[in-house]
């Protein structure tokens, strides 16, 4: 059965490897192949372009466990976050052409969705009227030329890079930044250290995040 | 011109993440609009958000929640419903920058001799603390301090404290260990754009000055 799916070239299974996950599938163990981000954009494209159903529902497979357990790693319950996931996915089907390849990646255009929904979830307002002054459908100003796209590919590369080298305390900032409402009060609790101390911890974690950000493009 | 103050790194780390307030968040967009570097800083942290969302262990979901979004989306028309409308904003005899084009704005009031006033309001959040500040030529602002963080961006005009200058396109960052008597330049009046974080309140005589007009 292994020659059911397409081999893939060294470079993609470069990627693949570390997340590459078995799931069980009808009894049988298969490999989870995941969708490198050139691949997200494709399909993120072929919505835009042609509301291409098949395209959406390999994102949706690819996108809404992890937006799921990204709400609930926020706080929101099981139930919420199935909600909200679902909200981010229509999103994501009608708001495909507003996607700019060369202002970032399709997980970092996702992520933008999930947390703006976040955000209205946590002021609960069921308005829909919420001004996010960072909106992922506003206008991209100009189309983006192959080179801002293999541009913003790379700095996609260098930023799941810079994640896995920070010391794992830093990591832990960053990831608790971006999951937690109060982080400090939860950076202080998962790290042991008393909260006057976590101004500082956050700070030297970020010039050493911004180090590897600006070196690594 | 240069910008020569931004916004901190946890800042923008706060506003990639969603957890900055409505208000200071505003600030900071305005700041965005025109200065590319930190257009970049934050693109890079939003990037951390995307790489945090791709490592998320994969959570099981319901087994119909793709057909139930499937059937959600057939029954919407084909592009978003655009709310696009731009609210009807007094002439304050400056251009709002385009981040306030959903604020609700009010107009001129007067504060003290020389200095005014106009309340910004954000859809989506009544509690946000934020106004546009006029201050004439050569004004003297009453020293304050604050329990927690002002945003402030200037849109006009300078202005001065103890720490530096700041010129249009500039935002300070003052915390609470910052007590500062601002003045403003001598050349032209200032417009600013300033945000007080969550439940941060003004002391000194600003503070007294401010509380029972604007609330806080
Ligand atoms: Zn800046």
């Amino acid at each position: 059965m292994d020659a059911a799916g397409p081999h893939l070239p060294d470079r993609l299974a470069e990627q693949v490897r570390p997340e590459a996950r078995l799931i069980v599938l009808n009894g049988a163990r298969q490999k989870e192949v995941l969708p490198s981000p050139e691949e997200l954009t494709r399909l993120l494209e072929a919505v835009a372009q042609a509301r291409d159903r098949n395209a959406f529902a390999r994102l949706f497979a690819y996108f809404a466990p992890r937006v799921k357990s990204f709400l609930i790693r926020s706080g929101l319950t099981d139930a919420v976050a199935e909600e909200v996931t679902q909200e981010v996915m229509i999103a994501v089907w009608r708001k495909a052409s507003y996607f700019d390849p060369g202002r970032g990646g399709a997980s970092t255009w996702v992520f933008t969705i999930a947390r703006n929904r976040r955000i209205d979830r946590l002021r609960r307002s069921r308005l829909r009227t919420t001004d996010h002054f960072l909106d992922p459908s506003d206008e991209p100003d100009t189309p983006p030329s192959g080179e801002d796209i293999a541009l913003m590919t790379e700095r996609e590369k260098g930023v799941r890079k810079a994640l896995a080298t920070l010391s794992s305390e830093q990591a832990t900032i960053v990831r608790l930044s971006f999951f937690s409402e109060k982080p400090h009060a939860e950076i202080a609790r998962e790290l042991g250290i008393p909260l006057g101390t976590v101004k500082s911890r956050v700070r030297l974690a970020l010039n050493r995040l911004r180090t590897l950000l600006d070196n690594d493009p | 011109m240069t910008i020569a103050h931004h916004p901190s790194d946890e800042t923008l780390l706060r506003l990639a993440a969603g957890t900055l307030g409505a208000g200071p968040a505003l600030v900071v967009a305005v700041h965005l609009e025109g200065c590319a570097a930190c257009r970049e800083r934050l693109a890079g942290l939003e990037a951390v958000g995307g790489a945090i969302l791709h490592e998320m262990p994969p959570a099981p979901l319901s087994a119909d929640l793709f057909g139930r979004t499937m059937e959600r989306l057939e029954g919407m028309p084909p592009t978003p419903v655009q709310d696009r409308v731009p609210k009807r904003q007094p002439a304050l005899g400056i251009d709002l920058p385009r981040a306030m084009r959903r604020c609700d704005v009010g107009p001129w009031r007067w504060l003290g001799p020389g200095f005014k006033w106009s309340k910004v309001g954000i859809a989506g959040d009544p509690e946000a603390k934020v106004m546009l500040l006029k201050g004439r030529a050569g004004l003297h602002l009453p020293a304050h301090g604050h329990t927690g963080l002002e945003f402030m961006q200037v849109l006009s005009g300078s202005l001065s404290d103890e720490r530096g200058q700041y010129f249009p396109g500039d935002l300070d960052e003052a915390d609470d260990q910052v007590d500062h008597r601002p003045v403003v330049g001598q050349d032209s009046d200032c417009v600013c754009l300033a945000a007080l974080e969550g439940d941060t309140r003004l002391h000194g005589w600003l503070g007294r000055l401010l509380r029972p007009i604007v609330g806080f």
